[in-house]
Order: C-alpha cells, then structure tokens, then sequence
C-alpha cells in the first residue's frame, strides 16, 4: 500500500508566531475560517508540534522566539514541510535590520515554501500550503537532513548522523543560546 | 445477537467508528455553513499517521495509549456480545484510567493537566452511568444486554428523566463542548493525548472512534427490544450532541462538575424513586 498519497489528503497545521504583527496569523485563521474553510481539504489547526505535519510560522523571529522556534520544528516528526507565511517570515519585511530580530525564518530553520504579502492574502497562503503539500509527498520519513539553510553551521549538527532526537533537541537549543548576543 | 455478528460488529467496529467520525465533521461543517470534509476523513488520517515517524517519550507511555485502544474495544466487546452493562462499563473506566495514567507519566504539563481534567470527566460522568444501568435494571429486571434486547417493556417510556439526563451528560463523554475541558484544544491541546505521535496517536485517535459507538449504543438499550425506535434515538441524540457542541463555549470544570452532580444525578435519582413509588 502506498501510504505516501495519504500524506496530502491529511495535512495537520502547526501555526506559530515568532512575534508578528497579528496581521497575518488573522489571514490563517480566516482560512481556517468558513469563508475559505481550508477543512474541506482535510486541514486541521492542530496547534500540537508532535502530530502536524505543516509548521506555518508568521512574523520575524525575534531573538526570544527563536529557541522555540527551533524546539517546535525538532519536535514534529518526519515528514514535515516548513512554510513562512508573510514579508516577515521570509525576510524580515518592515522590520528588518531591526536591533531585536533575526531577518526571515529560513535563517534558523529550512523553509519549503515562502508566502510572499504584508498581509499574505488568504488565497495565496491556501496556495502555498497546496505547493508545501507537493514537497511533502515527495519527503522521506527518515530524518530529513536539512537543505540549504542561511546559517549553514546552526544546523550542521544533524548532517552528523546524530539520530538521536533529544540530544538534537538540546544540541540546537545550546547553539542557540551560544550565538545571543544580547 | 449471535456470538459470530457480535465479534465482527466488534472487529469492524473502527470502521463504523471512523464513519461516525467523518460523518460528523462534515455534520458540524454543514451547522457552521461550511463544506466540511469528505466522509473519509478519520481514514486518510489514520493512514497518514501510520506512514509518521513515531516519537516515543518512553515506552511505558506508548503502551498505556495502545492499552486504551484495546480497554475501550474490550468494553464494547462486552456490549455487543450482550454481556454485563456493569461489567462494560468498568472496562471502559479502567480504559480511560490507562489513558491518564500515560497522561501522567510523562513530564509534560500539558499531558499532566489534561489527565487530572480527564479524572474529573470521569468524576462527572461515570456516576451517571451507572445509574442508567440501575434504571435499566429496574425496568427490565436484568443487567445483560443480551436480555435488554429482548425484553418486551420500552425502557425510555418509564425512564424519560434518565434518558434526557444520559442525552446531557453525552457531550462529556465525547468530550465535546461545552464540556470539552479535558482536550481543551486551545489551551491545552488535546490533554492527555498531547504527547502520543505517530502509530501510538492511531492508537488513541481509533479508540475514541470507538467510544462513539459504545456512547450511541447505550442510547440504542433505552429503546430495548425495538429496535427502529432504538435507530431514531441514536440519530436524534447524535444530532443533540452536535447542536450542543457547535452553540456553546468550553465551562470551567467547576461548573461541568455541578451540573452533573447537582442537576442530572438529581433528575436519575428522582426519576428513579418515583419509579419505585410508582411500583410499589
Ligand atoms: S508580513 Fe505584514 S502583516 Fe505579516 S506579520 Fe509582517 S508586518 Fe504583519
């Protein structure tokens, strides 16, 4: 039985925001919302990082947000496909360059699909979890290694077959707590 | 019900389950003026989970989850092989008493505060439970389900409090709003079950399929022998519980507790007595 195709019809969303404006985290929730109803496709709002497959994170990572940020994507399990919704999330938007954040989510984690907009419109958001789906489908479930990342040695750890789940979390967060510079 | 239908109901039980399951959500989706889902739902997410890695805390924990499964199919094995109430009723206790033992066992605050939330459900409901089953009894004079469903008296005629005190007491049970403070999903997020992935959140995901249908099926015995009367109380209640659950917001566990306690054990209690009253 091939269980890959089941993937796409029961995406689980995790939703996390790194400190956005609370424009876009309202798009998502007017998705989720009946006017765009993205249930219709199977799409949960799980809000729990161990069963979602699609972390959807808004906003510019804050130097606080971005422990979690890391804690949240190690902990959901293979396959799982990251997508930066909002300007924020892929480069900084209107705040970057600002003293307290870090430009874009890809710095820290791999991002599969950027949702560009200030606010990301409904539409394209449904949009770019309909492309993440497609990433999904073709993803392994063993441990993804990462793919290009900006901060290549933040995460160059998992590249060295370290599997084990809770020695990668408290690798990351120590990394994490060795590069602040505030 | 013969021995054979009775262990292939209960064997196919996941699937009705999981009908039941889809049929639901596209029922709260249709209330909320929405399209909902297909009806296939629960099963892509059943075979989506089965193809996730699964992420053990420790292995205790994953066998208390699978333990859950098999104590709440067990109990309604006990039902539909037309065995004690009482005794299916005790099973389905000590199910969820798996589940919040996993809930505690790991150190997650979340998954703790959801099994301390999952032992005051129980508080609430299980009482009443049991004295349906004692209506039951002195209606019919029997606890078998075997018998209840051969027995010529209509046990709602005489037990109209209890039924709609049982019908109340539903949405606990299935952990729906407003009485939904166990898997509170938008502060706790799911409660015991937070931590469970993979296979071993199949596990719990399947058992609560089956809980609907030995929460229904008990809804079924108050029509005893007649069973098209037994038929329209299941879809009545089904669609009480929904509307119930899409028109109110989650209680604190405060008020779940005495609303139970002090409205719809009363309502049992008087609608029993008066039964006696009425006997003797
Ligand atoms: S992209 Fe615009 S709406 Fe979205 S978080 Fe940034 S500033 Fe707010």
């Amino acid at each position: 039985m091939n269980l890959k195709k089941y993937r796409t019809k029961s995406p689980w969303i995790l939703h996390y925001n790194t400190g956005s404006c609370n424009g876009c985290d309202v798009e998502i929730l007017a998705c989720l919302a009946p006017k765009y109803d993205i249930e219709r496709f199977g799409i949960l709002n799980r809000g729990n990082p161990k069963q979602s497959d699609i972390l959807l994170v808004t906003g510019p990572v804050t130097k606080r947000a971005r422990e979690r940020l890391i804690r949240l994507y190690m902990e959901m399990p293979e396959p799982k496909v990251v997508v930066a919704v909002g300007v924020c999330a892929c480069t900084g938007g209107v705040f970057r360059g600002m003293y307290n954040v870090e430009n874009g989510v890809d710095k820290f984690i791999p991002v599969d699909v950027y949702v560009p907009g200030c606010a990301a419109r409904p539409e394209n958001i449904i949009d770019g979890v309909v492309r993440a789906l497609e990433i999904l489908e073709k993803k392994k479930k063993d441990l993804q290694l990462t793919r290009k990342c900006t901060g290549t040695e933040e995460l160059e750890y998992l590249l060295g077959k370290q599997l084990n789940r809770r020695k990668i979390v408290a690798e990351g967060t120590r990394r994490c707590y060795e590069s602040r510079r505030d | 019900m013969s021995k054979e239908l009775s262990l292939i109901l209960t064997l196919l039980s996941p699937v009705i389950g999981g009908l039941i399951y889809g049929f639901e959500r596209i029922v709260r989706a249709r209330m909320q003026n929405r399209q909902g889902p297909p009806l296939l739902q629960p099963f892509y997410d059943f075979l989506k989970l089965m193809d996730k890695r699964s992420i053990m805390i420790h292995s205790f924990h994953a066998f208390m989850g699978i333990m859950y499964l098999v104590g709440t199919w067990f109990s309604l094995y006990v039902l539909l092989s037309g065995g004690d109430i009482l005794i299916a009723i005790f099973f389905h206790v000590l199910s969820l008493a798996f589940l919040v033992v996993g809930g505690f066992s790991v150190r997650s605050p979340y998954s703790v505060v959801g099994a301390m939330r999952e032992l005051i459900h129980m508080l609430a409901y299980e009482p009443i439970f049991v004295l349906t089953a004692a209506g039951l009894y002195l209606v019919t004079g029997t606890f078998q389900v075997s018998e209840l469903l051969k027995t010529d008296t209509v046990p709602i005629l005489s037990l109209p409090l209890v039924f709609i005190a049982f019908i109340l007491s539903l949405p606990a049970v299935l952990k729906k709003s407003p009485f939904d403070i166990a898997e509170a999903h938008q502060e706790i997020i799911g409660g015991p079950e937070i931590e469970y992935s993979g296979k071993f959140y199949e596990a719990v995901y399947t058992a609560k399929w089956i809980e609907y249908i030995y929460a229904f099926f008990f809804v079924f015995l108050f029509a005893g022998s007649n069973y098209l009367l037994g038929a329209i109380l299941v879809v009545l209640s089904f669609f009480i519980v929904n509307l119930i659950d899409n028109s109110t917001a989650r209680v604190t566990f405060r008020q779940m507790v005495s609303f139970h306690w002090y409205i719809l054990i009363p309502l049992v209690v008087i609608n029993l007595m008066l039964l006696a009253l009425w006997r003797a």
